[in-house]
């Protein structure tokens, strides 16, 4: 049977692999909107606030 | 392999036999006692008197007739099920007996008056003279170490009882019975409910777009890893740990070793977080109980360490208000934690999806047959959240403006059904300890994925997670107990 591969060993092999410009438009838009879409939740929880019953 | 090699997934199953449990509870509308018999088991000095039936028309079980009735009948019901799941049943029906006993006897010890009790009055009642006050969930703690001596002790008995250690199972058939037990809860304080709901809103924007974004960056570029480990990296510690890290290593079409060993990594880090998160938020956030279930959501990674952490956490500061003299209904902590939790777990499929369009368009353009295809979605889609989903609307809408009376007989039915989910509870508790094998990963080598874990999750997701709870859930009481 063929043997599982270590994943220390894997890490080590692990190719060099500098940031493309796709990934980093994906980590700002993410973020972009992220804080965005939370500040707009903020507002409209604090608009409608919690009451129980 | 095809599905029907396969068989049925843990998924289904889990909605399958949570629906069994949630149908036969009920019959006592219709007033038949279907479920009575399941086992309870009370604060005790006196074994033997620890354990009941759940209804009182089973009384003549006894104790001890109840919990082997409990026994059986799951093991039953589960055996049935893992031939479903095509596994090999004479292993399962062993393993599932094992795993069934260690969690239970576990269950019994957390109930020891000495661990578990909590007010002055109630060690009066006992005639103790102290208590650690960890109440009777505290025996979901015990399961967990029992769990983890298991697995790193005793590997032989852990690969022995292998076939019956399914967590992921465990607490989705627990989750489709919280929903019917949330529906009741949703029924008599609407308006809460709703703003819990959207509230949970919050922890979609910020496991998807905040934490995953942040810990791509993190593992990309302050520890070099490729791609390939990066995103699955990303989706386990942000997302649902091992559910998102599968279904990213598949959308990016990773080896399968990759999200193999992240899932593993996000189950002993979570084990971790499990064991310290719930007592750290009684610390620190007993005046804030709503703020501490929805941290629970976030912070902790796999759906069931998280509705665990969820559950240890309101057991504690309950019991913490309770010896101030206020008394919260339960359920809302750990159904905010729930809540939290499954809006995360719904857009694993559309998530997937997304990074399969980028990678499959943009990163590593494949030919037109091996590009990201909308059915994926679904196929991601977690389906015990339709098992949820149906039993809390059921719920709802039995209970919503119902007669007292009505009322009454529908929380007595959750009541029971709520028993089978403890029972469930307990189980993943044991076999996440079960699965947590830290010597193992240490061998692996593990090292370098475990500094990004430990500085993404102590570095940023623990305490954006609680600014977050503390922004949408700050000040939101739960009900008090009526």
């Amino acid at each position: 049977m063929e043997e599982q591969p270590k994943v220390g060993e894997e890490i080590r092999k692990m190719p060099v692999e500098p940031l493309l410009s796709v990934e980093k438009k994906l980590i700002g838009w993410s973020l972009g909107l992220g804080i965005a879409l939370l500040l707009i939740l903020i507002v409209l929880t604090r608009a409608f606030p919690v009451s129980a019953g | 392999m095809d599905q029907s090699a396969r068989g049925l997934s843990e998924d289904w199953l889990s909605v399958w036999i949570g629906l069994l449990v949630f149908v036969l509870a009920l019959g006592l509308l219709g007033g038949a006692d279907i479920l009575g018999w399941v086992v309870t088991t009370g604060v005790w000095t006196d074994v033997s008197k620890a354990l009941n039936p759940v209804s009182k028309v089973y009384s003549g079980l006894g104790g001890v007739g109840a919990l082997i009735a409990t026994y059986a009948a799951l093991l039953v019901v589960m055996t049935a099920g893992a031939a479903a799941l095509k596994a090999d049943l004479k292993r399962f029906a062993l393993g599932f007996t094992a795993v069934f006993w260690i969690s239970y006897l576990s269950w019994i010890a957390g109930s020891y008056a000495n661990f578990a009790v909590t007010t002055p009055a109630d060690m009066q009642k006992f005639g103790i003279t102290w208590s650690l006050r960890l109440t009777n969930e505290g025996g979901f703690v015990i399961a967990l170490i029992a769990g983890l001596v298991v697995g790193n002790f005793f590997p032989g008995f852990a690969a022995w009882m292998k076939e019956a250690v399914r967590p992921e199972l465990y607490i989705k058939a627990a989750i489709v019975l919280l929903g019917g037990f949330l529906g009741i809860m949703a029924a008599t304080q609407p308006v809460l409910a709703k703003s819990v709901l959207f509230r949970g809103l919050a922890a979609i924007i910020e496991a998807y777009l905040i934490y995953w974004a942040v810990v791509y960056f993190v593992a990309r570029k302050w520890f070099g890893f490729s791609r390939e480990w990066a995103a699955p990296l990303a989706s386990g510690i942000s997302i649902c740990g091992v559910s998102a890290a599968i279904a990213t290593g598949s959308a990016i079409r990773a080896r399968p070793i990759v999200p193999i060993m992240v899932a593993s990594l996000v189950v002993v880090f979570a084990v971790v977080e499990l064991l310290i998160l719930p007592f750290a938020a009684n610390a620190f956030l007993a005046h804030e109980p709503m703020v501490a279930g929805a941290w629970m959501g976030l912070a902790v990674k796999t759906d069931g360490a998280a509705v665990a952490s969820g559950a240890i956490a309101e057991s504690l500061i309950l019991a913490s208000n309770a010896a101030e003299g206020v008394n919260y209904a339960k359920g809302w902590i750990l159904g905010t934690t729930a809540t939290v939790k499954i809006f995360i777990d719904i857009f694993i499929g559309i998530w997937a999806f997304l990074l399969a369009y980028i990678w499959t368009n943009y990163i590593e353009a494949r030919p037109a047959g091996d590009k990201a295809k909308v059915a994926e979605i679904w196929e991601r889609f977690p389906k015990f959240i339709i098992g949820y989903v149906l039993t809390f609307v059921v719920v709802l809408v039995l209970a919503y403006g119902a007669a007292p009376e009505a009322t009454g007989k529908i929380r007595a039915a959750m009541g029971e059904a709520n028993t089978f989910r403890v029972i469930f509870f307990i189980m993943t508790f044991f076999t996440i300890g079960v699965m947590s094998n830290f010597r193992k990963l240490w061998e692996e080598g593990i090292g370098k994925l475990a500094a990004v874990y430990v500085v993404c999750l102590f570095g940023f997701v623990i305490w954006v997670g609680l600014v977050i709870s503390w922004v949408f859930f700050g000040g939101v009481k739960p009900p008090l107990a009526s």
